[in-house]
This record gives structure tokens, sequence and C-alpha cells, in this order.
């Protein structure tokens, strides 16, 4: 008690501040911890709750949008070769129990992206002759 | 991502595993010079071919001539530009349960049947979503899609009760020509070989052993084509089509400085944002190919292609804004030089 008392009311000489000359810089000042302490708390607070989140919630069927190839937007092949395209597609990840909607195109996620074939059709030739009588249009008439 | 393929593989590998000849028609011949009947119709242009000889050509005028008449009566039915139309006064009835007449109620029974293979795309509930699109009402209702907000139930002798929820609308536009198209090619029985041309929509019969020719508009251009189709039915059996051409670069507007058209995505309610101009499809009727080609504008030229692929389409020829002819594989061998 008598140390602890000694400590309170007599500086220690550790920590007795030495006498200060007259040019000598002032003291530095101590940053506030305050801060730092509740940016902390609140980062660890988050993290958490994220692995609170992962263990204790059940997945949310996650849905993948595949990036879209700017390939894809390239110039077509010009030779008439039959060509790939593969698609953007947006598809939800059934989970184990869970059933497609009627009518639904179900993909395997193990098998390959889905891909059209298409092929580049070649100009028909210019005719001399007769011309086509019977000719598919879209409707309406037409915009100058 | 854009790949190659062996061009010496007689077929190509689709999607859905699909598999598709590329390989000609045995047995193709000169194209039927047909006689053939013009009249204005249902906004458009009617023109019914039928291959005739010279003996029978009275008899094919007064054959076509009928049937022009026919179709003006179904026409008048089923436009929504009459009030007095079946259409229109279905539209303008407050009542949710409406008995309609045979000719309509087949027609909407085909729109229901159509939304299921175009996976909700060719769309009979979007007549707001039009008119707003046009300027010509406003954007305060539902716009997208009402497509299974609607019934129809058997009444007596064809006719039909269609049940539907409040200011539910038809607009069968989209369905109309190719139904019209395909019913009036039956009434065209006695002649094997037979086109009735409902403004650009195709319904096709050819005798065994025959063919068509069709050439597929070229929007840029007038008077030329991006590709000619032969369409040859084998020998010993009878051929039936349906070519279908769809798009946005003809039928379109300007509201407050704006183009709009009028393919209308069922999804957002508005003129569909797509990549493709024009869509022709090759299928087994004209109600089927008209509804598929406007889903794949609508859907845009990949989702578009997967969709035919999946509806198992005999051809389909996209132009897209990139300049680019496309086609399904199977398309070539329904191709003409």
């Amino acid at each position: 008690m008598e140390d602890f008392e000694t400590r309170g009311t007599q500086p220690s000489p550790l920590v007795r501040r030495a006498p200060t000359a007259p040019n000598a810089h002032p003291p530095k000042a101590k940053p506030d911890a305050r801060p730092m302490r509740a940016a902390l708390g609140a980062g660890g607070l988050a993290a958490f709750s994220a692995v609170l989140a992962a263990i204790i919630l059940p997945a949310t069927p996650p849905v993948i949008v595949p990036a879209v190839d700017p390939q894809l937007q390239a110039a077509p092949d010009t030779s008439g070769t039959p060509i790939s395209l593969q698609r953007p597609i947006q598809y939800v990840q059934l989970l184990p129990g869970q059933t497609a909607p009627p009518g639904a195109v179900v993909v395997d996620p193990s098998g390959p992206r889905p891909t059209s074939v298409v092929v580049t059709v070649p100009a028909p030739a210019a005719k001399a002759q007769k011309p086509i009588i019977i000719k598919t249009t879209q409707s309406g008439k037409r915009v100058p | 991502m854009i790949a190659a393929r062996d061009l010496r593989s007689p077929r190509a590998r689709l999607l859905g595993g699909a598999q598709a000849s590329v390989e000609r028609p045995v047995g193709s011949t000169d194209p039927i010079v047909p006689f053939s009947h013009a009249a204005a119709s249902m906004g458009g242009r009617l023109v019914i071919h039928v291959e005739a000889e010279d003996g029978r050509r009275a008899e094919a005028g007064r054959s076509t001539a009928a049937l022009v008449e026919r179709v003006e009566r179904w026409a008048a039915r089923l436009t929504r530009y009459s009030e007095t139309s079946d259409l229109s006064v279905l539209n303008a009835d407050p009542r949710l349960e409406i008995p309609v007449r045979p000719t309509l109620a087949a027609l909407l029974r085909a729109g229901r049947m159509v939304t299921e293979s175009t996976e909700g795309l060719a769309d009979i509930t979007l007549l707001d979503a039009r008119l707003a699109a046009e300027g010509l009402a406003g954007e305060d209702v539902e716009l997208t899609s009402r497509a299974y907000d609607w019934s129809i139930a058997p009444g007596r002798r064809g006719s039909a009760i269609v049940r539907r929820s409040p200011g539910l609308r038809f607009d069968l536009d989209g369905v109309g020509k190719g139904w019209i198209a395909d019913r009036a090619l039956r009434f065209l029985a006695d002649w094997p070989s037979a086109v009735v041309d409902a403004d650009g929509d195709l319904a096709i019969r050819c005798a065994p052993g025959k063919t068509w020719e069709v050439a597929v508009d070229d929007p840029r251009t007038p008077e030329t084509s991006i590709a000619v189709l032969r369409l040859t039915a084998p020998d010993g059996f009878p051929g039936r089509w349906g070519v279908a051409t769809s798009g946005i670069s003809i039928h379109r507007w300007n509201v407050d400085g704006r183009v709009r058209h009028h393919l209308i995505d069922p999804r957002t309610g508005r003129p569909a944002v797509t990549d493709v101009v024009q869509a022709t499809v090759i299928a087994g009727s004209a109600l089927r190919a008209e509804a598929l080609a406007k889903a794949a504008v609508i859907a845009g030229s990949f989702e578009g292609f997967a969709l035919l692929d999946r509806a198992r389409v005999q051809g389909a020829v996209i132009l897209t804004d990139r300049g680019e002819t496309l086609a399904l594989p199977q398309t070539l061998a329904l191709l003409g030089n």
C-alpha cells in the first residue's frame, strides 16, 4: 500500500520530466487512438458478421453471369464457313433438391457452355434472267 | 470464341444435340412459274400463287379471287383498326368473361400456342405497350407481358369464352397474317402447288418433286435479296413450309424525335433493343415461322439463334446491324445459287 501511495503522490524518476532547455523542441503530442480503435472494431464486427452468415445462413443460388467476350462482336468470317457463337447467358444454379420450373431449359454445369453454330450466307448471284416472283419481306411500308 | 468448324463434315453439331444435314436435296428442279393473283389486304398485300397448266388458268383465277374475298372477311373480324371487328369488340368489352366467335377464338388459341413455342417472346397481350410505343397511349398502364392473365374455354360450335384479368387487351398483329396464310392455303386443296403470301409471310405447299423459289428481301436496298431459298418437295411426298420475315427496319416511326419500331419486348414493354435487323425463318407453318422470326429479332442474334435451334426450325437467315448475314447450318440445304 505504501508503495502505491508513494507512486501516486511522488513522481517516479523514470517519468519525471527533464528540465527543458530554452531552445528544445516541444514534446510530441500523442495521436488520439480512439478513431483507430473504432475503425478496427467496426472492421472486426463486419468480418465476424460475414463469417457468421457463411456458417449459419443457407447458401443462396448464385446468379452467374458469364462475361461477354468482345471478340464476339468482331467482324464475322466472310468465307462462308460455319462459325460457333458462344452465347452470354444468365442462369440460376439449382441447389440439391430444387427442381426447375416447367419448361425451363436445364443446362448441365459439367457440360460445355452452350453454343450456337451458324454459317455465313454467301450473297446470291445476280441473275440476269427472270426475277424471282415470290419474296418474303418485313411487313409495313418502307421508310426512306 | 468464334471457331471455324470442319466444312467437310456433312453434319454440324448444334445446341441440344440436334443434327442438321447440309447436303442439298436430291431432285431439285426448275422453280415453278405460277399463276398469281394480287390484292390489297390487311394493310398490305395479299398474293396467291398456284401452279396451273394453261388449261386451268381461268379456274385458277376464280379460285384465287374467291379466296381473296374470304381472307378479307377473316381480316375484317380480326383487325384492331376497325371498331366493329370482333377483336375491337372484345378489347372494348369491360366484362372479364366474354364470348367470342370461332374465327377469333381459333386465332387466340393460336396466339397462346406461339407464346409457348417462342418461350414467351411472341406475345399477343401487348396492345397497350404497342400503342405507347406509337405515342398513341400513355405509359401509365401495365406494359409488360400479361400472357398468362387470360384463358380460353371452348364454347358451342367453335366459339369460345375468353376469361381475362381487368384491362387486358389483345393485339394480333404478330400472329394474324401467318395464321391467315396457313388457313387460306387449306382452301387451295385443288392446287397441289400453291403459295399464300400474306404481306411477306408465306404458307407454301409443293407437289412431289417440284420446287418453289423464294427470295429473302434485303431491307437495305429495294429489289434485292440477301438469300434465295429453293424449297423442293421430295419425290413421292408433298412439301409444306411456312416462311416468314420480321424486322425493325421497315415498320418504324418517330415519336418525340426518337425512332421506334413495332416489335415489343414483353420483358420490358418497349420496342426491343436488338442487334437483329431482320430475321427470316423457315418452319412447318407460316404461323410458327412468323412468331419465331419475331422472337429471334426481339431476343437478339445470340439468344435468337439458340431459340430457333431449340424450336428445331428448318432454316433461318438473320441480318444483323453489323451487316452480317448469318444462318443456321441446315439452311444451307435450302439455299439456291
